[in-house]
C-alpha cells in the first residue's frame, strides 16, 4: 500500500505521458551537409514517430515545464530551445555566449542547463542566466539534475566526476567517480536517496545517500566501458538499467546488486539511450547506434524494432501530455 | 620615384607583372560564375554573380525559387550565399522570389556549428538579414527572436570575435582553405553593414586578415604552420583557396581553374582591394626575413584550465623558399600542420614543392578536447569526412609528442613518443618533385627543392623508405625518441649540391636520444642552437622567451598581445589599425 502511494506521488502523469526522443541522422552528417529529419520526435498513439519543429542535428536533452507539459525545452547545439504546443513552435532562448548544450533540468522555479563551459540557471524562464561553474576546477558539464526532495540540491556530472551542491550551485563538493567523465545522471523515482551515474570508462556508479557519495558497485556493470544512459523503472522499484557501448542494455532486478546483459535481439550491443515506459511495466526502449530504436515488453529479454531507423538517439524521455 | 617603381617591379614575380589589374581579376572571377560553363549551373553562386552584374534577373528569380523549393540545407553554408543574394537583389528579383528567400529564414533553422568560422558565417549572415528586414517579430524568424534581438545577439558575437582576434590571435589561423570563410563574411559586413562602426570595424578587419596572409605567401602559396589544411593542399600547396585570394589581391601565383566560391562571395560583396602597403609586403621578397605570429588554439572544452592555449609561429621567407613552424603539440584537432619547407617554383600547379615530418597521432582525447563528442563514435565519425585521420601512414595532424624549434632557415623537430602509443614511428614526406635524394654516410640526406633550394635533412634515428600512392616516398622511422634537423639554403649560395653538402658536413652536431632527444647544432648561419625535448630552446646560449612573443613581429607587421593595434609597414609606407578607437591611419609614400 505504501509502495503504491509512493508510486502515485512520483508518477502523476504516467497515464498521459508521451515518449519524446532527441535523435539525429548522424551517419553521413558533417556540419553543412544535407540532413535527414533530425531533432525532436514524439511517439504517436499509433506507435509511429512525429517529427516536431525544425530539423537540426544535435539535441542532447529534453524536458518540459512542470506547470505546463506542452512547453518543451531542448538542450541543443544552437542553445536552449523552447518549443511551445508540445514542442512544435521553437524559440532559441539563449544567446551567442553559450553553445553545445549537453543536458537540462526544468523545475517549477528554475531551468538548469549543462553546457560545454559549465552550468547555468535561469529563474525567469530563460530571460537572464547565472553561471554556476565558477568554483569548479574544470567547467565542462555533461549532466545536471535537481534533487526532487530538495530543490536547492544539485548534482552535476562533468570531466572530473560527480559534484553536488546543497546551496543551489553556489558551492560544490566532489561526490565520487572523480577519475572519470560523467555521461549521465538520474535519481530514483522511488527513493530520492538513490542515484545512478554512467561514466566514460568506469562503468556504473551508484549513490544510496542522496548523491553525497557515489561508488562503483562490487559487480560493476560495464566497467572499462562507456555508459551513455542510466534509467530506473518507474513501475518496479527494484529494476534499473544502463545503456552503454559494449554492455548494450544491462538490467538489474534487485536494486543494483546483480546485473544481467539483455541484448538478445539487438543488432549490436552499442546503446546510446534507454528509457522505461512509466505506464507499461517491463517496457523499455533502447536506441542502438545508427540502427534503430528497439522496444522490449519484458525488461530487455526480447526486443523488436520500434522504428527511427538509421538514427542515433541521445536522450529519450516520457513527458506528460499537453493540457 | 621612377627608380623606386623600377625597384618594385623588379622584385615582383612574373605573374604579378603580367597579371591584369585588380578590377579585371575580380571581374574575371565573377564572370566565371555569371557565365558558368556547365554542365548544369553554379546554383546560388551563379545567381549572386548575375545579380552583381545586373544580368538576367528573371533567370535569377526562377533559379532561386527552385533552389529554395528543394529545401534549404547546409546550415551556415546556406546562410552566406542567400544573404549575398538578398543584398545583391536591389530590386532585381521578382516579389515572389524575394518572398521565398525571406520566408526560408523562418522555415529553416541552420545549425550554428562548432567552430569559429561556422559562428562568423552564421552571425554575420543573421546580422545582415536582420538589418535588411528590421522591426519584424520573432514569429517571422527561425530563432523566434525579433529582428532587433537577432541583430544585437549577432553584433555582440562579431565584436567579441574581433576583440579576441586582435588581442590573442585567430583560433583557426592561417588556413589555406578556411581563410575564405573568414574573409567572405567580413567582406559582407564591410559592404553591407549600415552601422558605421560595424562597417569600419569590418573594413579594418579585411586589412588585418589580408595582412595575416601577405608576409606568409611565397608566390601566392600560403606557407607556414596552419591550424587547418586538407591533405591535398598540404602536399600540393597551390590547391588552397589561398591561391585564388593571392591572385585576386596581388596578382601572384596562379588561380584555380575555376574560382572557389569563397572568393566569389568576397568579390561580390566589398570586393576589397588591399592597400599599396599590403601589395608591397605580399610581393617584396628582395630580402630574407623572419616573421613571428602568436595565435591561439580553438576552444578547448575539456582537459585544460584555459579555454585557449598559445600558438607560437615562426616563418622565414626569402624569394627561393620559406621555412615555417609552430612549437608542436596538439594545437588544433585533426587538420593541424606544424612545420614545413616550401620552395619556390615557376608554376606550382601540379607540383609538390614541400617537405615535412609528422608523428601520426589520433585519439578520442584529442577530439574530446575540442569537441563535445562522445567517446565511441568520434574517431569513426571524423574518418568519414577526414579519411586519413586514424591512419598510421598519415602526414597531416599534430602530435602531443612533437616539439619544434626554428631559427631562421634551420628547424629542429624532436619526438618523444609515449611507450604504448598506437603509432610508434614518424613519417617524413619526400614529394615526387624533390628530385634526387642523396643519403650521405654522415647521416645527412641532401636534396634539391626545385631549382631554387638546397635542403639538408638529418633524421636522428635509422629509417626506411615506403612508397606513397600518389608519388614520392615516405621516410619511416620506428623509434620512440626521434627527431630531424632541417637546414635550407638558396642554390645561389653554393656552387653545387656537393658544395652545399660539404658545408653541412662541417657543421658541429651533437645528438643525444636518451632519456629524451636533444640536439646541439651550429647552423649554416653560424648560430649555436640547442634544443632538448620539453625544454626551451636556446640560440647562442640565450633561451627563447615565449612570454614576449608578439602577436605579429618582423619587418612588415608589428602588434603586441592585447593591444588591439596592428602596424603594417613596408619601408616608409605605413598603415596603423587601432581597433580600440576604430581608426586606420596611413602615412608615408
Amino acid at each position: 500500500m505504501k509502495v503504491a502511494l509512493l508510486l502515485l506521488t512520483a508518477l502523476p502523469l504516467c497515464a498521459q505521458s508521451t515518449l519524446y526522443i532527441c535523435a539525429g541522422a548522424a551517419k553521413e552528417y558533417v556540419v553543412g551537409a544535407k540532413l535527414a529529419a533530425s531533432g525532436l520526435f514524439r511517439q504517436t498513439p499509433g506507435n509511429t514517430w512525429e517529427h516536431l519543429g525544425y530539423s537540426i542535428p544535435f539535441i542532447f536533452g529534453v524536458d518540459s515545464d512542470p506547470a505546463d507539459p506542452s512547453i518543451i525545452f531542448m538542450a541543443a547545439g544552437n542553445g536552449l530551445i523552447r518549443g511551445l504546443n508540445g514542442g512544435k513552435d521553437w524559440t532559441i532562448v539563449t544567446g551567442s555566449d553559450i553553445t553545445e548544450l549537453r543536458d537540462l533540468a526544468v523545475t517549477p522555479t528554475a531551468i538548469y542547463i549543462a553546457h560545454s563551459r559549465g552550468i547555468r540557471v535561469s529563474k525567469d524562464k530563460g530571460k537572464t542566466w547565472t553561471e554556476l561553474s565558477g568554483p569548479l576546477h574544470r567547467k565542462y558539464t555533461e549532466a545536471v539534475r535537481v534533487d526532487r526532495a530538495n530543490p536547492n540540491t544539485l548534482l552535476i556530472g562533468g570531466e572530473e566526476g560527480v559534484y553536488r551542491s546543497e546551496d543551489a550551485g553556489k558551492t560544490w563538493k566532489p561526490a565520487g567517480a572523480g577519475t572519470y567523465q560523467i555521461m549521465h545522471l538520474e535519481q530514483s523515482p522511488h527513493d530520492p536517496a538513490v542515484w545512478l551515474a554512467g561514466t566514460q570508462g568506469g562503468g556504473l556508479y551508484i549513490s544510496r545517500d542522496g548523491g553525497k557519495t557515489f561508488e562503483s558497485p562490487s559487480e560493476a556493470p560495464g566497467f572499462g566501458r562507456n555508459i551513455y544512459d542510466v534509467a530506473f523503472d518507474p513501475t518496479t522499484p527494484t529494476r534499473m538499467a544502463i545503456g552503454g557501448w559494449g554492455p548494450g542494455v544491462t538490467v538489474s532486478e534487485d536494486g543494483g546488486k546483480t546485473w544481467q546483459a539483455r541484448n538478445a535481439g539487438l543488432p549490436r550491443p552499442d546503446v546510446s539511450a534507454i528509457v522505461f515506459d512509466p505506464a507499461k511495466p517491463g517496457r523499455i526502449y533502447a536506441s542502438v547506434h545508427e540502427e534503430a530504436v528497439y522496444v522490449s515488453d519484458n525488461a530487455g529479454k526480447t526486443w523488436t524494432s520500434a522504428g527511427m531507423e538509421g538514427r542515433v538517439a541521445s536522450r529519450m524521455k516520457f513527458i506528460g501530455a499537453s493540457k | 620615384m621612377k627608380r623606386l617603381l623600377l625597384l618594385i617591379l623588379s622584385a615582383l614575380p612574373l605573374a604579378a607583372q603580367t597579371a591584369p589589374a585588380f578590377e579585371a581579376r575580380k571581374l574575371a572571377m565573377i564572370d566565371a560564375y555569371a557565365h558558368y560553363p556547365g554542365p548544369g549551373d553554379a546554383g546560388f553562386g551563379q545567381i549572386a554573380a548575375r545579380l552583381w552584374k545586373h544580368e538576367d534577373p528573371a533567370w535569377c528569380s526562377k533559379k532561386l525559387e527552385d533552389l529554395l523549393a528543394a529545401g534549404p540545407s547546409g546550415d551556415m553554408f546556406w546562410m552566406y550565399p542567400v544573404t549575398a543574394i538578398a543584398h545583391l537583389d536591389q530590386g532585381q528579383l521578382t516579389p515572389s522570389a524575394r518572398k521565398a528567400l525571406r520566408s526560408a529564414w523562418k522555415t529553416y533553422m541552420p545549425y550554428r556549428g562548432d567552430t569559429e568560422n561556422h559562428f562568423l558565417l552564421y552571425y554575420s549572415s543573421l546580422y545582415l538579414m536582420s538589418q535588411l528586414y528590421p522591426n519584424e517579430p520573432g514569429s517571422t524568424w527561425y530563432t523566434g527572436k525579433s529582428s532587433e534581438e537577432n541583430l544585437e545577439e549577432a553584433r555582440q558575437w562579431i565584436e567579441n570575435w574581433v576583440k579576441l582576434t586582435t588581442t590573442r590571435g585567430q583560433g583557426e589561423y592561417d588556413s589555406p582553405h578556411y581563410m575564405g570563410v573568414y574573409l567572405l563574411p567580413i567582406s559582407y559586413l564591410a559592404a553591407w553593414a549600415k552601422d558605421p562602426a560595424m562597417k569600419k570595424r569590418a573594413t579594418m578587419m579585411l586589412d588585418y586578415l589580408i595582412a595575416d596572409y601577405a608576409p606568409e605567401n611565397l608566390d601566392g602559396l600560403y606557407v607556414g604552420a596552419h591550424a587547418r589544411v586538407y591533405e591535398d593542399q598540404l602536399v600540393e600547396k597551390w590547391k588552397g583557396v589561398s591561391s585564388d585570394f593571392g591572385y585576386l589581391w596581388f596578382g601572384v601565383g596562379r588561380p584555380m581553374p575555376f574560382p572557389n566560391n569563397y572568393t566569389l562571395y568576397y568579390a561580390v560583396a566589398s570586393g576589397y582591394e588591399p592597400p599599396e602597403v599590403l601589395k608591397r609586403i605580399a610581393t617584396d621578397r628582395s630580402k630574407p626575413y623572419t616573421h613571428f605570429e602568436k595565435k591561439r588554439t580553438r576552444n578547448r572544452w575539456r582537459f585544460n584550465d584555459d579555454l585557449h592555449g598559445p600558438v607560437y609561429k615562426t616563418t622565414y621567407v626569402r624569394k627561393e623558399y620559406a621555412v615555417s613552424s609552430d612549437q608542436g603539440g596538439i594545437l588544433q584537432p585533426i587538420q593541424e600542420h606544424s612545420w614545413d619547407v616550401t620552395w619556390s617554383v615557376p608554376d606550382a600547379r601540379g607540383i609538390q614543392n614541400t617537405l615535412f615530418f609528422t608523428h601520426p597521432f589520433s585519439s578520442v582525447h584529442e577530439l574530446q578536447t575540442y569537441f563535445v563528442f562522445g567517446p565511441d563514435s568520434g574517431i569513426e565519425g571524423v574518418v568519414r569526412s577526414k579519411k586519413t585521420y586514424d591512419s598510421p601512414d598519415k602526414i597531416l595532424g599534430g602530435s602531443p609528442y612533437e616539439k619544434v624549434f626554428q631559427d631562421e632557415d634551420t628547424l629542429i623537430a624532436l619526438y618523444s613518443i609515449a611507450p604504448g602509443a598506437r603509432f610508434p614511428h614518424i613519417n617524413g614526406f619526400f614529394s615526387k618533385d624533390t628530385g634526387e635524394v642523396k643519403e650521405d654516410p654522415s647521416g645527412w640526406i641532401f636534396l634539391k627543392g626545385g631549382n631554387s633550394t638546397y635542403l639538408a635533412i638529418r633524421p636522428l634515428q635509422p629509417y626506411s623508405w615506403k612508397p606513397i600512392a600518389d608519388g614520392g616516398k615516405r621516410l619511416f622511422s620506428p623509434y620512440l625518441n626521434n627527431g630531424v634537423i632541417v637546414q635550407a639554403a638558396a642554390i645561389s649560395e653554393y656552387q653545387n649540391l656537393e658544395a652545399f653538402s660539404m658545408a653541412i658536413r662541417k657543421l658541429p652536431l651533437e645528438v643525444h636520444l636518451d632519456p629524451v632527444p636533444s640536439v646541439r647544432f651550429r647552423s649554416l648561419r653560424g648560430r649555436q642552437l640547442e634544443f632538448t625535448y620539453g625544454n626551451n630552446p636556446t640560440v647562442n646560449s640565450k633561451a627563447l622567451d615565449y612570454t614576449k612573443w608578439p602577436l605579429f613581429g618582423g619587418p612588415f607587421l608589428q602588434a603586441e598581445v592585447d593591444s588591439e593595434r596592428l602596424v603594417i609597414r613596408h619601408d616608409n609606407l605605413r598603415r596603423t589599425l587601432d581597433f580600440r578607437n576604430l581608426t586606420s591611419v596611413d602615412s608615408g609614400r
